[in-house]
């Protein structure tokens, strides 16, 4: 009977298999066998208790040379537009904030997540920030007051790899920009609201929506990767989409540009009407041949398409007859 | 710059000078009442691995699963003063395990293997339960996924091995998603200078 047959190999098999447990020995019975810890002298030959490893946080002189860094960017940054009009040398400058302030700071500290940091300090009188977070979040903002967004172009490294993938820009209808462009106060309003909460409901959110920050950490959420692969494959046709549509400090700079006295300026006392710069910005911040401060990333692009800068003057205008 | 300055040039300047005197009273407050940096660090006393009493409960490996870096930015970490040096250490040895023909466990406990064990001085093969042994967590593999601090707990250990947060690693987050997380509210930003070296509660 086959059925019988089974039924005694699996009670065989349960004894075999009873027996190898035991053949294999039982668990200790565990007990604690000291009641307080033997120090150096129970010890004795000589022993030494091992130093608890403390590794300390960033060195303090290191935040403070990202800070010069920002500034000194800035300042290169405003340098390469105002007086050398170069966009060669802004892509320079743009390729190294993404290694810096991206890839290698992994993206930390920036203005734009600390704009919550700063508003919960200002409102919390139990909150503070430190120095250094103080200074990246003012310092652009100086800069817009009198030069208008230097921080976007080649220094702030979301817009940098936005900036470096624009490779077919489209020129997004007017009023489909302006009204897209409005997005970015709605979400600075949210994350004032946000932080401005009480401690325990506050949710710093920029940082935690920053599509770029996982990128340049290289590790992070699935779906927060996918979101900035999204704005990356976005930014290559519309330029870059997180600026000028969500980036809530973008807003903040665009009022205080406002005030800006320098800036991009599209060739003074020599331009021809041709429009080739308003057609190159992908921004849609050249408006009657004139750069709007409010909206000017700083890429320089309008001066690579103007005839009359750069490369293409040296070869095809006979000297003397543009400068 | 001829000397004149129209109207508009100088309505721009005083919007300036306004702008800049707004920006540098804002900052200059929050410079006044900064204090230094702040850090994230674990407390002890709260965390469920190694707060007392908390025995026969699941360990919580929130810190792994949680933390936005790879391999989390918390470790375990031995308070060697604290530790009883044992042969048969809790934290290393899986006690449940069967027993060997060495008379240890089989099986040791760290999923990942990071914890070391050495002997103190010269061992005697025949009789190894009679010496100390140093426990050294090596750092680079462990992830701090709590199994050996819940194991050292008092009354199975001393409660040597405590969960930290490694200042190097932590890539210090406005809302660590740990502490977002963490149930007991365990960790908590603090003085950087306190977190480090004193190892205080938080203030």
């Amino acid at each position: 009977m086959s059925r019988r047959r089974a039924v005694l190999a699996l009670l065989a098999v349960c004894v075999l298999g009873c027996l190898a447990e035991n053949a294999q020995g039982q668990a200790l019975h565990y007990e604690r066998p000291v009641e307080r810890a033997p120090q150096e002298k129970d010890i004795g030959g000589g022993y030494v208790t091992p130093k608890v490893q403390k590794p300390l946080p960033r060195r303090a002189w290191l935040e403070i040379l990202d800070v010069a860094l920002l500034a000194a960017a800035m300042g290169v940054s405003v340098w390469i537009v105002v007086k050398r009009r170069s966009r060669r040398w802004l892509v320079a400058l743009t390729v190294a904030s993404v290694g810096y302030f991206g890839f290698y700071r992994e993206g930390c500290v920036c203005p734009i997540g600390s704009i919550q940091n700063v508003t919960v300090a200002l409102t919390d009188p139990n909150y503070h920030i430190p120095m250094v977070v103080t200074a990246t979040f003012f310092l652009p903002l100086l800069v817009a007051v009198f030069y208008g967004r230097a921080f976007c172009g080649g220094v702030c490294a979301l817009g940098s790899i936005q900036e470096l993938v624009l490779l077919k820009p489209v020129q997004v209808p007017r009023r489909l920009d302006q009204a897209l462009g409005l997005l970015k106060y709605v979400y600075l309003a949210a994350a004032i609201w946000y932080a401005v909460l009480p401690a325990a409901q506050r949710d710093f959110v920029i940082c935690r929506f920053d599509p770029f920050v996982s990128l340049f950490r290289r590790s992070g959420f699935a779906h927060m990767l996918a979101l900035g692969a999204g704005f990356l494959v976005l930014g290559m046709f519309v330029g870059r989409p997180y600026c000028r549509y969500l980036c809530p400090y973008g807003g903040l700079l665009s009022w205080f540009s406002r005030l800006a006295a320098r800036g991009v300026s599209i060739t003074p006392n020599k331009e021809l009407d041709c429009g080739l710069c308003a057609e190159a910005c992908p921004y849609g911040a050249i408006e009657e041949m004139r750069a709007v401060r409010r909206k000017c990333l700083y890429c320089a692009r309008c001066y690579a398409a103007c005839p009359r800068e750069g490369p293409l003057v040296k070869a095809f205008v006979p000297l003397g007859e543009v400068r | 710059m001829s000397g004149k300055v129209s109207r508009r040039q100088a309505m721009g300047r005083v919007a300036r000078g306004a702008a800049v005197t707004g920006l540098g009273l804002s900052a200059g407050f929050l410079v006044h009442k900064a204090e230094g940096q702040v850090v994230w660090q674990i407390d002890a006393s709260k965390c469920v691995n190694s707060r007392l009493g908390e025995v026969g409960v699941k360990v919580c490996d929130l810190c792994v699963k949680e933390c936005v870096v790879t391999q989390s930015a918390v470790r375990a970490v031995n308070e060697y003063s604290k530790c009883g040096r044992c042969c048969v250490c809790p934290a290393y040895y899986s006690v449940k395990s069967a027993v060997g023909r060495d008379g240890l466990p089989s099986e040791k406990l760290c999923p990942r293997d990071a914890i070391l064990r050495k002997p103190i001085g010269e061992a005697d093969p025949n009789d190894p339960a009679n010496n100390f042994y140093e426990y050294v967590i090596d750092e680079a593999k462990c992830d701090g996924c709590g199994k050996c601090v819940m194991a050292c707990k008092e009354p199975a250990g001393l409660s040597s091995i405590i969960l930290k947060v490694r200042h190097d690693l932590c890539v210090n987050c406005n809302n660590c998603a740990i502490s977002t997380a963490c149930p007991k509210d365990a960790l908590n930003q603090w003085p950087a200078l306190k977190a480090v070296l004193g190892e205080s509660a938080p203030a």
